[in-house]
């Protein structure tokens, strides 16, 4: 019975074990899962910038396609992104220090990018062959049981007016 | 909710409607919405939470939301006679935990 280890021991080691397994397990599975999110999307961009052409995009009321413009359709659509539980818990510990927080760049950026492809897509369903005036705008999404207000995830909302020739 | 015939009115989010001129402005129209989240889609966007990545349910809620706002907005105009709304801008606040405001605004315009 001596050679036994103190269950106190291994109740400290298990402990320790859950509590960091489940961040480190989910940023894991986060970062394979937005990879591959990524990953798609960069070609689905690649194609549809192709197709769509990269200059019939703009951010100003372009008063050129405007005048030749046969009828014009409001576009808009949403995009709600969130870090995963694991990045969340990491971005935390590095909020000790400051600096860069990749995590949270990553998931930024995948949401812009998608849902400014989304709206091309839908201009395209709609024949529209321009959009001009677009507009992205970002807010937060805060869950209901979250009582602390914590930011748990991020809306992107593109809209522009799209110009059928 | 709405009126099941949806109001159909132009909109653009530029100070014209393109292909259109414009002929009386009748003033700024809103339309606003509140939602709360369903618990069931706020608990399964908790779990889906664990990898990241885009939250469907809470998308297509917000999507949905934006488009009563819309259509509200669009019913004001309507009931002043006028045809089409320009220089549509969209605002999102959130007013509570778990719940968002959709607000939307433009000017209302008779287009020929």
């Amino acid at each position: 019975m001596d050679e036994v280890v103190p269950i106190w021991l291994v109740w400290t080691i298990v402990s320790i074990v859950v509590t960091f397994a489940f961040p480190v397990i989910s940023w894991a599975l986060g970062r394979w899962y937005q990879d591959s999110l990524l990953n798609k999307l960069d070609v689905a961009e690649k194609n549809q910038m192709a197709a769509f052409g990269a200059d019939q995009i703009s951010s100003t009321s372009n008063k050129v396609s405007s005048l030749s413009a046969q009828s014009s359709v409001l576009l808009h659509t949403s995009i709600v992104v969130g870090p995963s539980m694991g990045q969340m818990f990491f971005m935390w510990s590095k909020s000790v220090f400051g600096g860069r927080l990749h995590s949270y760049d990553v998931v930024i950026s995948y949401g812009r990018r998608e849902v400014v492809r989304r709206l091309q897509e839908q201009a395209t369903q709609l024949g529209c062959s321009s959009i001009t005036n677009l507009r992205i705008q970002t807010s937060t999404v805060t869950f209901a049981k979250n009582s602390k207000g914590r930011t748990s995830s991020l809306e992107f909302l593109a809209y522009g007016t799209g110009i059928r020739k | 909710m709405e009126s099941p015939q949806a109001i159909s009115l132009m909109l653009s989010n530029v100070e014209t409607i393109p292909g259109h001129s414009l002929v009386n402005s009748l003033g700024l129209v809103s339309g606003s919405t509140v939602r709360a989240k369903h618990i069931g889609k706020d608990i399964f966007a908790g779990l889906k939470n664990i990898v990241g990545g885009e939250l469907k349910a809470y998308t297509e809620l917000l999507n949905e939301s934006r488009n009563e706002a819309l259509q509200r907005m669009m019913a004001d105009a309507h009931s002043r006679g006028a045809n089409a709304i320009v220089n549509v801008r969209f605002a999102t606040s959130s007013v509570a935990a778990g719940a968002s405001e959709l607000f939307c605004y433009g000017t209302a315009v008779v287009v020929q």
